[in-house]
């Protein structure tokens, strides 16, 4: 196989990450910047940061009710994720994360970097959690709230 | 414009959805969602849509009630997997 049909195509990944809500702007975009270094060493190409903002999760997580939500869209080699994840591991701000291959094959030449996007969040979010509409169908969730430890 | 028959056609349709009770209550979808709209993507990001195939309690809903495809009710699955490690959807929530 030629060196240079391996580099021409890479694969595409995304990381969605959960940063600990108490930090800044500031200190979201130094996490942001130091993955997009890291990609970029390793011969990637990051296309699209989204912040989703500060979130409510649905149980704590690093003992906070809510994170900050980063999703990251890059295209890769096969061992840049094991990289991004080890350094993400590394970074006390990052509680969480999940990297997941989207698609093989892609020539980097196709994907455009997007400007990266940041959204509001939803802290105000105090919805019960969903499934009400199935209320009146029986017979799928038998257990009793007492059957708990 | 539509004629007189396709009117027909989109009505008999309509109904045979819903026709079908199994004496529990409730009318059994037969269409896999996903198939049915081939836009929609499964996608573990995406909570609105996964919180319709767990229940309250953050169980996996079952093929069978659901109305999901072998295929898709395996990406279901994986999807609500993944989106409970990034707490997007409970893995369990307490009631009582």
């Amino acid at each position: 196989m030629a060196e240079a049909a391996k580099n021409a195509h890479l694969r595409e990944y995304e990381t969605v990450f959960l940063v600990k809500p108490d930090l800044t702007d500031e200190n979201v975009d130094k996490v942001k910047e130091k993955v997009r270094g890291i990609v970029n060493r390793e011969g990637g190409k990051l296309l699209r940061f989204t912040i989703w903002g500060k979130k409510k999760t649905m149980y704590p997580v690093a003992k906070q009710p809510r994170a900050i939500y980063v999703h990251a869209h890059y295209l890769g080699a096969k061992n840049l994720v094991s990289e991004v994840e080890r350094n993400l591991h590394n970074f006390d701000e990052v509680s969480r994360f999940i990297s997941v291959k989207l698609a093989e094959d892609i020539d980097p030449e196709t994907r455009p970097v997007q400007e990266d996007v940041k959204l509001a969040g939803d802290v105000d979010d105090n919805k019960p959690f969903g499934g009400a509409e199935r209320e009146d169908q029986v017979g799928f969730d038998d257990d009793e709230p007492g059957d708990l430890p | 414009m539509r004629t007189d028959k396709e009117y027909e056609k989109k009505d008999r349709k309509s109904e045979g959805g819903d026709d079908e009770k199994r004496g529990r209550g409730f009318a059994r979808r037969r269409v896999c969602r996903f198939c049915a709209d081939k836009n929609s993507k499964v996608d573990f990001k995406d909570q609105a849509t996964l919180k319709y195939f767990v229940t309250e309690r953050g169980k996996i809903i079952p093929r069978r009630i659901s109305g999901n495809c072998a295929l898709h009710q395996r990406a279901v699955a994986r999807a609500i997997k993944r989106a409970r490690v990034v707490s997007l959807i409970p893995f369990l929530v307490l009631q009582g």
